[in-house]
C-alpha cells in the first residue's frame, strides 16, 4: 500500500498556490469528517475497486479525493451535528410514550392493538434481533437461517443462571418444598454472560463454516438452529427438556435511591428496557458501519477475492460480523426470558429465524432504519389482522410476496447497496439474461 | 461407543431397510430442490408445501374419491394407487408452476437481489400452509367457500394397502409398502435421468444450469426451461408425498412438509447442490445415517446426527460429495 496516507500529505506546496482568497481554515475535526466522507464516497466507486483488484494503482481510497476548494457550507449542515441527536432523542421519547396514547386519547381499536406495551416490546425485541442479523446478512452478506439459536442460547443462559432451571426441575421431580428464585443484584450479570455465551457459540459455528459459499452457509446455520433447539429438547437434566423452564425471575433495580421492579409480561418497563438496548445498538452499529470494519464488510460482500487481495482479513471479519450478530441475539434472548418467565424448545422454532430474516429483507438489507421498520411490519401486521384471526398468517404470507415483488430491494434500501446494485453487474447472469431479453426468446 | 457399534450391528439390516425407504423419499424431494437450484440458484423454500399438497391430495383421494376404509387387494388396489398417484403428481407439479409464475418470475423480471427470492418463497410457503388450515369447510376466500379437506388438526389417512411381508432378507422382513416405495422411486429416478440426459428439454435444462446467458443466445427458451424444471421437481415431490404417507402411515397436516423439506434440502447439499445424481446419493445417505443413528443414540437424536454429518461432510468437501453443478 505505497500510496497510503501520510507520505503524500506532507507535500502541501501545490495546494497553497491555488488558494487565492484567504479563508478561515476549517478546524481539524471538520477536516477529519470531510476526509472520512470522501473515503466513504470513494469506496462506492466499484470501477476503482476493479482496477485495484487488477493490480493498478488507483488514487483516492486512502487519501482525500477532492482537492478543489469547497464552497462555503450551509449553516444548516453545520447544525446537523446537534439537531440529529436532538431529533433522535425526541423520537425515542415519543416512541417510548406510545403505550400511553390509549390512556390519554380515544383511539380506534386497531391503534390500541398496536400500541399495547407487550406488542411494542415484541417490536423492540425483533428490532434488536433484526439489527443483529442485519450486520450478518446486510453488512457482511452472509446468509444466516439459524439466528434463533443465539436467541435460544441467551434465553437458556438467563434461565439457568438465575436458578429457574433448578427450580423447574425440582418441581418436575415432584419436590414441592422449593422456592421460586428471586431477583438479585448480581443477576444483572446474566446479560454479559448471555452475550459471551452467544459470541462463543457464534465463533464455534462460524470458524469451520465461514469458508463455505452463501447457500451452504444457509443450510449449515439452519442446521445449527435446529441442533440447538433439539439439544434443548433432549438434554432434560440440563435444560428442563420439552417441559421447559418456568418462574424465571423478573428483574429489579433496588438501592441507589431507586426502586424499579419489572412486573409481568405486560409491564411497560420491558418495552423501555428493550428500547434502551435498541438505541444503544443502533448507535453502536452505525459507528461500526462507518468504521474500518464496516468498509471491510462491504468489500467482502461485493468481491471476496478482491478484498482478500487487498489485505482484508476475510475470515476474521466474517467472524466479527457473526459474533456481533450473535451477541445481539444473546442479549435480546436474555431479556426475552426475563419478560415471559417461561421458555421451552418450541419457542425457538425455525419460523422465528425466518421472521427475523424477513424483517431485515423487507426493511432493506444493510439499512438500520429498514431493520427497525421491518421488525415493526413483521410484528404489527399480524396484530392488525387479529380481527380476522384465522386469516392473518394467510394474508401475511401473501403480503410478504407482494412486498418482495414490488420492492425487492426492501422498503428502506441502504444507499450504499443501491449504489452497488446500480453500478455493478449481477453475479447471477440469469437475472441479467432474463432482463436483457431471455424472456423474448 | 461399543454399545453404539454393537446395537448398529444387531439391527443393521432392519435399519438399512428403513434408511433406504426413507432415503428414496428424501432423494425424490431433494431432486426438486437441486434442479431448481441448478437453473435459478434459488433455495425453493416453498418446495416443502409442494410436498404437503401431495399428501393432502392423497388424503382426499383415498378418503373422499375412492372411499377406502378397509385395505383392498388385487387390481382394485392398483387402480386406487395409480388413481391417487397421478392427481398427486399433477397437483404438486401445477403448484410448483404456480409458485414459479407468481412468487419468483415477477422478481426475476425485475432483477431482484437473491435474498428477496428466499423471502418471497417463505411468504408463499406461509400462504399455502395457512390456506390449507383454512380448508375446514367454514372459511371463505372472498365469496368462495373453501372445501372441507384438511383444517388445522391432523387428519388420519386411510390406507388402501394392508402391510404384508413380501420377502425376508438376512432375517429382515421387507413389507410390500417398502417394495412399492423402492420400485416407484427407482422407476421415477430412472425416467428422470433419461429425460435430463437424452431429451431436448433435458439438454435445455442442463445448458441453462451451465450458463443461462449463452443458452438463451443459442435459442433456449429460458422461461420454458425454468417452468419445466419446476414441474419436474413438483412431480417428484408429488410422488414422494403419496409414498411418504403410505409407508409411514402418519396423518397429514398443514405443517407436514417442513421436516421432510429441510431433510431433503440437506440431502441435496450433501450430495452437491445442482447435481441430480448427487441429490439421489445424498438422499439415500441421509436416510441411512438417520436410520443407523436410531439404535445408536435414540430416535430423538436423528435430526442432530443428520446436521452434524452435513457439517462434517462440508468441512471435508465444501461443495458436497459429488460436487456442485450450477450456473457460474
Amino acid at each position: 500500500m505505497s500510496e497510503e496516507g501520510p507520505n503524500q500529505e506532507q507535500e502541501p506546496t501545490e495546494v497553497s498556490v491555488r488558494q487565492t482568497t484567504p479563508r478561515a481554515q476549517p478546524n481539524r475535526w471538520t477536516l477529519m469528517r470531510r476526509d472520512w466522507r470522501d473515503r466513504r464516497l470513494a469506496f462506492l466507486d466499484l470501477r476503482k475497486a476493479t482496477y485495484r483488484a487488477a493490480g493498478a494503482t488507483v488514487r483516492g481510497w486512502f487519501q482525500p479525493v477532492r482537492q478543489v476548494a469547497q464552497p462555503p457550507r450551509d449553516w444548516i449542515k453545520e447544525r446537523r451535528r446537534w439537531t440529529y441527536p436532538l431529533l433522535g432523542a425526541l423520537l425515542v421519547i415519543a416512541v417510548g410514550a406510545l403505550p400511553y396514547l390509549g390512556t390519554y386519547y380515544v383511539i380506534p381499536l386497531w391503534l390500541q392493538r398496536i400500541t399495547d406495551a407487550s406488542v411494542l416490546a415484541r417490536v423492540a425485541l425483533f428490532s434488536l434481533f433484526a439489527l443483529g442479523l442485519n450486520v450478518v446478512v446486510g453488512f457482511a452478506g452472509l446468509l444466516d437461517l439459524g439466528y434463533v439459536a443465539f436467541w435460544a442460547l441467551g434465553s437458556y443462559t438467563a434461565a439457568i443462571l438465575t436458578g429457574a432451571r433448578t427450580y423447574s426441575l425440582a418441581l418436575q421431580g415432584g419436590n414441592t418444598h422449593v422456592t421460586a428464585p428471586v431477583w438479585n443484584e448480581w443477576m444483572w450479570l446474566i446479560f454479559p454472560a448471555a452475550l459471551v455465551v452467544a459470541v462463543i457459540a457464534g465463533i464455534v459455528l462460524g470458524s469451520p463454516t465461514l469458508r463455505l459459499r452463501v447457500d451452504y452457509l444457509a443450510i449449515v446455520t439452519l442446521g445449527f438452529g435446529e441442533i440447538v433447539r433439539e439439544l434443548a429438547n433432549n438434554m432434560d437434566s440440563f435444560t428442563g427438556g420439552p417441559r421447559g423452564i418456568t418462574s424465571i425471575p423478573h428483574p429489579a433495580i433496588q438501592g441507589f435511591g431507586l426502586d424499579i421492579v419489572w412486573g409481568t409480561f405486560l409491564d411497560i418497563k420491558y418495552y423501555w428496557l428493550l428500547l434502551v438496548l435498541v438505541v444503544f445498538w443502533v448507535i453502536a452499529i452505525r459507528l461500526l458501519d462507518d468504521s474500518r470494519i464496516g468498509r471491510a464488510w462491504v468489500a467482502i460482500r461485493e468481491d471476496e477475492v478482491a478484498a482478500a487481495s487487498m489485505g482484508v482479513p476475510i475470515v476474521r471479519m466474517k467472524l466479527a460480523a457473526f459474533a456481533i450478530g450473535a451477541c445481539t441475539g444473546g442479549v435480546g434472548g436474555a431479556v426475552y426470558a426475563l419478560q415471559v418467565p417461561f421458555i421451552n424448545p418450541p419457542t425457538f422454532a425455525l419460523i422465528q429465524s425466518i421472521l427475523i430474516l424477513s424483517c431485515v429483507v423487507i426493511g432493506g438489507m444493510g439499512s438500520i432504519r429498514g431493520a427497525i421498520f421491518g421488525a415493526a411490519a413483521i410484528v404489527l401486521l399480524p396484530e392488525l389482522f387479529r380481527g380476522f384471526l384465522d386469516y392473518r398468517f394467510f394474508v401475511f404470507g401473501a403480503a410478504i410476496v407482494i412486498v418482495m415483488i414490488f420492492r425487492p430491494q426492501g422498503i428502506f434500501p441502504s444507499k450504499r447497496r443501491t449504489a452497488e446494485l446500480l453500478g455493478a453487474q449481477h453475479d447471477d447472469q440469469l437475472y441479467d439474461a432474463a432482463r436483457a431479453g431471455g424472456s423474448t426468446t | 461407543m461399543g454399545h453404539c457399534v454393537s446395537s448398529i450391528v444387531a439391527e443393521f439390516w432392519d435399519q438399512t431397510r428403513n434408511g433406504l425407504t426413507l432415503g428414496a423419499i428424501y432423494a425424490m424431494i431433494a431432486l426438486g430442490y437441486t434442479m431448481v437450484y441448478g437453473v435459478l440458484q434459488l433455495i425453493n423454500f416453498a418446495h416443502s408445501e409442494v410436498f404437503m399438497v401431495s399428501t393432502v391430495v392423497t388424503l382426499y383421494a383415498f378418503r373422499d374419491w375412492f372411499n377406502v376404509h378397509n385395505p383392498i387387494t388385487g387390481p382394485g388396489l392398483i387402480v386406487v394407487l395409480i388413481g391417487a398417484l397421478i392427481p398427486c403428481m399433477l397437483a404438486s407439479g401445477l403448484l410448483a408452476i404456480a409458485l414459479e409464475r407468481f412468487a419468483y418470475r415477477p422478481l426475476r423480471k425485475r432483477g431482484a437481489p437473491r435474498l428477496s427470492f428466499l423471502i418471497s418463497a417463505i411468504g408463499a410457503s406461509l400462504f399455502l400452509q395457512y390456506l390449507f388450515v383454512l380448508m375446514d369447510g367454514h372459511h371463505y376466500l372472498f365469496i368462495f367457500r373453501l372445501p372441507n379437506i384438511l383444517g388445522p388438526s391432523p387428519q388420519p389417512v386411510p390406507s388402501p394397502m394392508a402391510t404384508s411381508t413380501v420377502f425376508t432378507l438376512f432375517g429382515t422382513a421387507v413389507s410390500n409398502k417398502r417394495v412399492l416405495v423402492l420400485v416407484v422411486a427407482l422407476l421415477m429416478l430412472f425416467v428422470l435421468d433419461i429425460v435430463v440426459t437424452r431429451t431436448k428439454m433435458g439438454r435445455g435444462i442442463r445448458s441453462v444450469a451451465q450458463d443461462a446467458e449463452t443458452a438463451s443466445m443459442m435459442g433456449v427458451n429460458i422461461d420454458r426451461v425454468i417452468v419445466t424444471t419446476f414441474f419436474i421437481g413438483g412431480i417428484m415431490a408429488g410422488a414422494a408425498g403419496l409414498l411418504y404417507i403410505l409407508v409411514l402411515g402418519v396423518p397429514t397436516y398443514w405443517f407436514i412438509g417442513f421436516i421432510p423439506g429441510i431433510k431433503a434440502f440437506t440431502a441435496a447439499v450433501l450430495g452437491g447442490i445442482g447435481n441430480i445424481r448427487g441429490a439421489v446419493l445424498g438422499g439415500l445417505l441421509l436416510g441411512m445415517v438417520e436410520a443407523y443413528s436410531v439404535p445408536c443414540f435414540g430416535a430423538q437424536w436423528t435430526t442432530i446426527t443428520a446436521f452434524v454429518v452435513l457439517v462434517l461432510v462440508l468441512m471435508v468437501r465444501p461443495t458436497g460429495i459429488l460436487g456442485e453443478e450450477v450456473a457460474a
